[in-house]
C-alpha cells in the first residue's frame, strides 16, 4: 500500500528521483539539438496554419481543430524530450508547464462546462473577448468587444460567469430540482406555471456560495475604484448564453437598474430567477432549447445617468429595402421605450455619411423614467418646454449613425443597439445584438441583378485573403509617410505594403487591399481582430485603383468591382457569419493557449517554465536554453571513440584542432591533417574566410611592458567566465551547419558558437571574448572596439570590463555568412590589439582601420 | 448572384459547419445546392434526384462516404463525385479514384480550391 513516504514529494526530497547526468557523445547531443529545431519549426508552421484558418478563406471542421491540437501536443512533447536530453533534465518544470497547458486545451476541446468551484466567477470587461461567450453570455461578450476592440464608450463593469451560475445552482441542489420539475412539466404532470413558481421560489431562498460571494465582492470593490461603494450605482443585467444571438430572447429576462452595491446579491438572484419565468421557459421550449442548456451569466455595469436614451436599428427592420437607419429616442432612461411603454421621437436616418435625418416624428413626451439618487427609478414629469422638443440634434444622430455603421461592419450584420447620452453629450452604448431580419434580407437578395453584368471588374484572382468579407467604399490610396489622421471612416485602405501601423484606422476601414503582404503577417492579424475584409499581396492594387474611386471588394472571389454593389453587402447580412460559429470560437479559444508569445526577454527573471502560458512559450524557452546548453558544453569532457581530432593546415600561425560530428569534412579528408578546401562546414568556412583575410592577421611581435604583463598574470578570471577548453588546445567542433570554436590567441580567449541552416528561424551566432595581456584599461578598450563593430552588424551585446558577449539570431543565410566572416576578421584583427590601445582615442582609430580592411567595404 | 448556373450540387458531411459554409458560398455562385449531415438520408435523396456533382466526406457514422458514392455512381454514372476528407491518406485517395471519383480534396481546404475543382467537374460533364 502506498504511503505518504512513497509520495513524489518525499522522493524528490530524498533525491530518489533526482535526474542522473547521462554519459553522452557530442553526436547524440547535436542530433537531439537538430531534432529539437525540427520540432520547433513544425510547431511554428502548424501554429501559423491554425491562425490562417480564422481568416475565413478555409473550410475546416472540429475534426481539424482536434487533430491540430493533438499534433501540436505531440510535437511539443517531442521537443521537450529532446530538450531534456540536451539539458540533462535540469528543467523538470517544463514538463509540468506542458501538462498544465495541454490539460487546459483538452478541457476546451471537450467543451467542459465549468462546474468546478475553483473556476472564475467574475471576469472584468477588460478581459472579456469574443471567444468567452459561453462563459459570459453574448450580451457581455458583444459589449466587451465594442469597448476593447472598437474603443466605444461602454460603462465599466464585469460579468458574473455561467460557471458561477452552475455553481450557485449545484451548491443549493437546484440543478437536480430544476431537472426534475422540468421533466414533470414536459410530461404534463405539472403546469408550466407551477414548475416556474417552484423553481423561482427555490432560487429566491438559495444562498450564494461563500467563495463566489467573496469573488464578486472583490469585483464590486474594484469597480467602485477610489470612490465610495455606497455611492456606486449599478445596472445588473441578464446575459444568458444564447441570448442576443440568433434568438434574441428580447424582453424575456429581468434587469435591475440603478441599484446599490448592498443589494447586489438580491438583484443577482432576481436576474437568475427571471430565467425561469413561465414566458421564458415557454420561449425556450418553442425555439428548441433544452432546459439543461440554460446558463445565466449576468452583467454588472456602472450606471450611466442619461439625459436621453434610445434604440438604434442600423437597418429599418420594417422596411429594410429602403436602406435607412431607424432611431427611437426618449428622455431619461431607456427601459420604458424598449418595453413599449413610452412616447418617443422617431428618426429615419441616411445610412451614408453625413447621416442626414431624412424624416422625423417628435412625440409628446409628458413623462420620463429617471434614476433616483438613493437607488431605484421613478417616473417624473417632463418640463413643458421639452415635451414637444426633439430629444436629439442632427449632430447627435450623425454621431450615433457613425457608431452604428462601425458596429454593423464589425459584426457583419445589421444591429439593434441601445444607447444613452449623458449630460456631457457623451454617447454610451449599452447593448448591441443582431437585428433579426434574415428572412427579409433573403427576399431582397433574390431580386439582386447579376453583379458581373452591372459592375466592371477592376481586377480578380490576385492576392491572398487575410480576412474574408465584402467591403464597399471609396479608395483611400495611402503612401508612406502620409498622415493616417486623414483616413475617412468607411473608406477602403489601398496601400503598397501591409503594416501594423494601420491598426489605428482598422476599426474605421471598410476594407484593406495591399500590393505586398502576407496573410500570416501582423497586419493580417489586426485585420482579423477588427474583422476588416482584407486582401493582401495583390501586386497591382495601387496601380489599378484611383484615389476616391468607389469600389466593392469581394474576398471570396478575390474580386474588386468598380462601383458600390450594395446587393452583395445585403447578401452578407442574410448569411450566417462564420465568426459567430462554434468552430470559429473554439479555434480562437484553443489558439490562445497555443500561439501568443508571452516570453520576450530571456534575461527577464520570469523567463522560466513556471511562467509559460502557451505552447509557444514552451518552445521559445526550450530553444533558447538548448542553444545555451550547446554553447556551454564542455566538449573536452565528452567521451566518444568516434571523435578524432584532426589538425587544420592553414596559412596563419594557428594550431587548430577539428572534430567533425556530421558532414563537416569532405569524404576522403586526411586522418591527421585537413586542408581548408576539405572543409564542408558552412559556418566554419565563413569564419576562416574572415580569419585569414589579407591584412587582418597581425603577425608583428608586440612589445609588452612589464607592468601590463604582470597585470595579466595576477588577474583572476572567475570560473564561470572561463571556458575549460580554452585552457587546452584550440578546438573546433563542427558539422555541416554548426560550429563551436574555442580559441586562445595570446592571452585572450574567443568562443564562437553558431548554427547556419536554410531556415532563418534556426540560425544564430554567439560570440564570447575576454582576456588580454595588458592592463584593465587597454583590455576594456579592446572590448569597446569589438562592441562598436559588432553593434553596427546588428549583434546584441553585453559588456563587462574585458568580457564581451555578443549574440545575433534568426538571420538569412546570406546575412549569417557575412556575419561569420566579420567575426573571423575581428578575431584576427584583435589578436594583439589591446597592446596598442593606449587611450580612448585609439578605439575609434581602430574601428575605422578595421572597416577599411574588412570585406564589408569591398 | 455572380453568374447564372444550373449545375446542381449535393453535399454530404457529418459536420454541419462544412455543409453550411459550402452551401452559402456555392449558393452565392449560383449553384443549386442541397445538403445533408446524415449519410442514410442522403442516400435516399440522391436515389430519387440525380445531381450533377456530389461532394462527400468519407468518414461518417452509418454508411461511410466510400459506400455512399459507390452507390451514387452505380445509380447515376454521369454524376461527378468529389471527395473531401480530414483523414486523407494515399490509400484512401487511390481507392477513391479507382472507384470513379473525379477529385479528392484534403480538409481543410480553401474555398478557391473547391471552386476550381467544381469548375473542372462541370467541364467534365460537358
Amino acid at each position: 500500500m502506498a504511503t505518504f513516504w512513497d509520495s513524489k514529494f518525499i522522493s524528490r526530497l530524498w533525491g530518489k528521483n533526482k535526474p542522473q547526468a547521462e554519459e553522452r557523445s557530442i553526436f547524440e547531443v547535436f542530433s537531439s539539438f537538430r531534432r529539437l529545431l525540427d520540432s520547433n519549426n513544425q510547431i511554428l508552421d502548424l501554429m501559423t496554419g491554425m491562425g490562417d484558418k480564422l481568416g475565413g478563406d478555409y473550410i475546416f471542421d472540429t475534426h481539424y481543430i482536434h487533430t491540430s491540437c493533438q499534433e501540436i501536443a505531440s510535437l511539443v512533447y517531442k521537443l521537450i524530450h529532446h530538450f531534456n536530453f540536451i539539458a540533462q533534465n535540469r528543467y523538470p518544470g517544463l514538463d509540468d508547464a506542458f501538462w498544465r497547458i495541454n490539460t487546459g486545451i483538452q478541457e476546451m476541446l471537450e467543451g467542459k462546462s465549468s462546474l468546478r468551484p475553483d473556476r472564475q466567477c467574475t471576469i472584468s470587461d477588460t478581459f472579456i473577448t469574443a471567444d468567452l461567450e459561453e462563459q459570459v453570455g453574448a450580451k457581455n461578450a458583444n459589449l466587451a468587444q465594442l469597448k476593447n476592440v472598437l474603443d466605444l464608450n461602454v460603462p465599466d463593469g464585469f460579468a458574473v460567469t455561467s460557471s458561477a451560475f452552475h455553481w450557485f445552482l449545484a451548491y443549493n441542489g437546484l440543478d437536480r430540482e430544476i431537472e426534475s420539475l422540468t421533466a414533470q412539466w414536459k410530461e404534463n404532470q405539472i403546469s408550466a406555471k407551477e414548475a416556474s413558481e417552484r423553481i423561482r421560489a427555490g432560487i429566491d431562498n438559495a444562498a450564494v456560495p461563500p467563495g463566489m460571494k467573496k469573488e464578486i465582492q472583490k469585483a464590486l470593490k474594484k469597480l467602485a475604484g477610489w470612490g465610495s461603494k455606497k455611492k456606486l450605482r449599478l445596472a445588473v443585467r441578464s446575459s444568458a448564453v444564447g441570448e442576443d444571438g440568433t434568438n434574441s430572447f428580447a424582453g424575456q429576462y429581468t434587469s435591475c437598474i440603478n441599484t446599490c452595491v448592498d443589494d447586489f446579491f438580491k438583484n443577482y438572484k432576481t436576474v437568475v430567477s427571471s430565467a425561469y419565468k413561465r414566458e421564458a421557459m415557454a420561449y425556450r421550449d418553442a425555439n428548441g432549447f433544452e432546459e439543461h442548456e440554460m446558463a445565466m451569466a449576468v452583467g454588472c455595469l456602472e450606471m450611466v445617468q442619461p439625459l436621453v436614451s434610445g434604440v438604434l436599428y442600423t437597418l429599418d427592420p420594417v422596411r429594410p429595402e429602403e436602406n435607412r437607419m431607424k432611431v427611437n429616442a426618449a428622455l431619461g432612461l431607456g427601459s420604458p421605450l424598449v418595453s413599449g411603454r413610452a412616447v418617443f421621437d422617431d428618426y429615419d436616418v441616411d445610412r451614408e455619411t453625413p447621416h442626414k435625418i431624412l424624416q422625423m416624428t417628435v412625440g409628446e413626451k409628458k413623462q420620463c423614467l429617471v434614476a433616483q439618487p438613493h437607488g431605484g427609478v421613478d417616473q417624473e414629469a417632463v418640463p413643458d418646454a421639452l415635451q414637444s422638443k426633439a430629444c436629439l440634434t442632427q449632430e447627435q444622430v450623425a454621431r450615433l449613425a457613425g457608431i452604428g455603421i462601425m458596429v454593423e461592419r464589425y459584426f457583419r450584420a445589421p444591429q439593434d443597439m441601445e444607447f444613452s447620452i449623458d449630460v456631457s453629450g457623451k454617447i454610451w452604448i449599452l447593448q448591441s445584438r443582431p437585428l433579426n431580419i434574415k428572412e427579409e434580407m433573403s427576399r431582397m437578395v433574390c431580386d439582386i441583378p447579376k453583379i458581373k453584368e452591372k459592375y466592371d471588374i477592376v481586377f480578380s484572382g490576385k492576392g491572398m485573403v487575410a480576412q474574408d468579407g465584402i467591403a464597399i467604399g471609396k479608395v483611400f490610396l495611402y503612401e508612406d509617410g502620409q498622415d493616417l489622421d486623414d483616413f475617412p471612416p468607411g473608406a477602403i485602405l489601398v496601400t503598397r505594403h501591409a503594416s501594423p501601423k494601420f491598426a489605428m484606422i482598422a476599426k474605421y476601414a471598410a476594407g484593406i487591399i495591399t500590393d505586398i503582404g502576407s496573410p500570416a503577417g501582423h497586419m493580417a492579424t489586426i485585420a482579423r481582430e477588427f474583422r476588416v475584409p482584407t486582401l493582401v499581396d495583390t501586386g497591382i492594387a495601387t496601380s489599378k485603383l484611383k484615389q476616391g474611386q468607389e469600389i466593392t471588394l469581394d474576398t471570396e472571389g478575390k474580386v474588386v468591382y468598380d462601383g458600390s454593389a450594395k446587393a452583395l453587402c445585403y447578401y452578407v447580412f442574410a448569411d450566417d457569419n462564420f465568426a459567430d460559429t462554434y468552430e470559429y470560437r473554439l479555434l480562437k479559444r484553443v489558439l490562445k493557449k497555443i500561439s501568443p508569445l508571452t516570453f520576450v526577454d530571456p534575461e527577464d527573471k520570469r523567463f522560466s517554465p513556471r511562467f509559460c502560458q502557451t505552447c509557444y512559450d514552451i518552445t521559445r524557452f526550450a530553444h533558447e536554453k538548448a542553444v545555451e546548453e550547446l554553447i556551454n558544453l564542455n566538449y573536452y569532457d565528452l567521451k566518444h571513440e568516434r571523435s578524432r581530432a584532426q589538425k587544420l593546415k592553414v596559412d596563419i600561425p594557428l594550431d587548430l584542432m577539428l572534430i567533425d560530428i556530421g558532414e563537416g569534412l569532405a569524404p576522403g579528408a586526411g586522418t591527421r591533417a585537413v586542408l581548408p578546401k576539405q572543409i564542408t562546414s558552412v559556418p566554419l568556412n565563413a569564419f576562416l574566410k574572415g580569419l585569414t583575410r589579407k591584412g587582418m592577421w597581425n603577425s608583428e611581435p608586440m612589445s609588452v611592458d612589464f607592468k601590463s604583463f604582470m597585470s595579466s598574470l595576477t588577474r583572476t578570471q572567475p570560473p564561470h567566465q572561463t571556458q575549460p577548453g580554452s585552457i587546452g588546445q584550440n578546438l573546433v567542433v563542427m558539422s555541416k551547419e554548426y560550429i563551436n570554436i574555442s580559441l586562445r590567441l595570446g592571452y585572450h580567449f574567443n568562443m564562437i558558437d553558431a548554427y547556419m541552416g536554410p531556415n532563418p528561424n534556426d540560425n544564430y551566432i554567439y560570440f564570447r571574448f575576454f582576456g588580454g595581456v595588458t592592463d584593465a584599461g587597454r583590455r576594456t578598450r579592446r572590448v569597446s572596439f569589438l562592441a562598436q563593430v559588432l553593434e553596427k552588424a546588428h549583434f546584441r551585446m553585453k559588456q563587462d570590463n574585458d568580457l564581451l558577449v555578443a549574440k545575433t539570431k534568426k538571420m538569412s543565410w546570406e546575412r549569417m555568412e557575412e556575419s561569420l566572416v566579420l567575426v573571423g576578421e575581428l578575431v584576427a584583427f584583435t589578436r594583439q590589439l589591446d597592446v596598442k590601445m593606449l587611450n580612448d582615442t585609439y578605439v575609434k582609430k581602430y574601428v575605422d582601420d578595421f572597416w577599411a580592411l574588412s570585406s564589408r567595404s569591398d | 448572384m455572380e453568374k447564372e448556373k444550373t449545375t446542381s450540387i449535393f453535399i454530404l458531411d457529418d459536420e454541419p459547419i462544412v455543409c453550411k459554409r459550402l452551401k452559402a458560398s456555392l449558393d452565392r455562385k449560383g449553384y443549386v445546392v442541397q445538403t445533408s449531415c446524415d449519410s442514410v438520408k442522403a442516400l435516399e435523396i440522391v436515389s430519387h434526384t440525380p445531381f450533377d456533382i456530389v461532394i462527400t466526406d468519407l468518414k461518417m457514422e452509418g454508411i461511410d462516404g466510400m459506400q455512399f458514392f459507390t452507390e451514387v455512381k452505380k445509380q447515376h454514372p454521369e454524376t461527378q463525385v468529389i471527395v473531401i476528407t480530414g483523414f486523407a491518406t494515399l490509400e484512401t485517395a487511390k481507392e477513391s479514384f479507382k472507384k470513379g471519383v473525379f477529385d479528392f480534396l484534403a480538409k481543410p481546404f480553401k474555398l478557391g480550391e473547391i471552386f476550381a475543382v467544381i469548375e473542372r467537374a462541370e467541364n467534365n460533364i460537358k
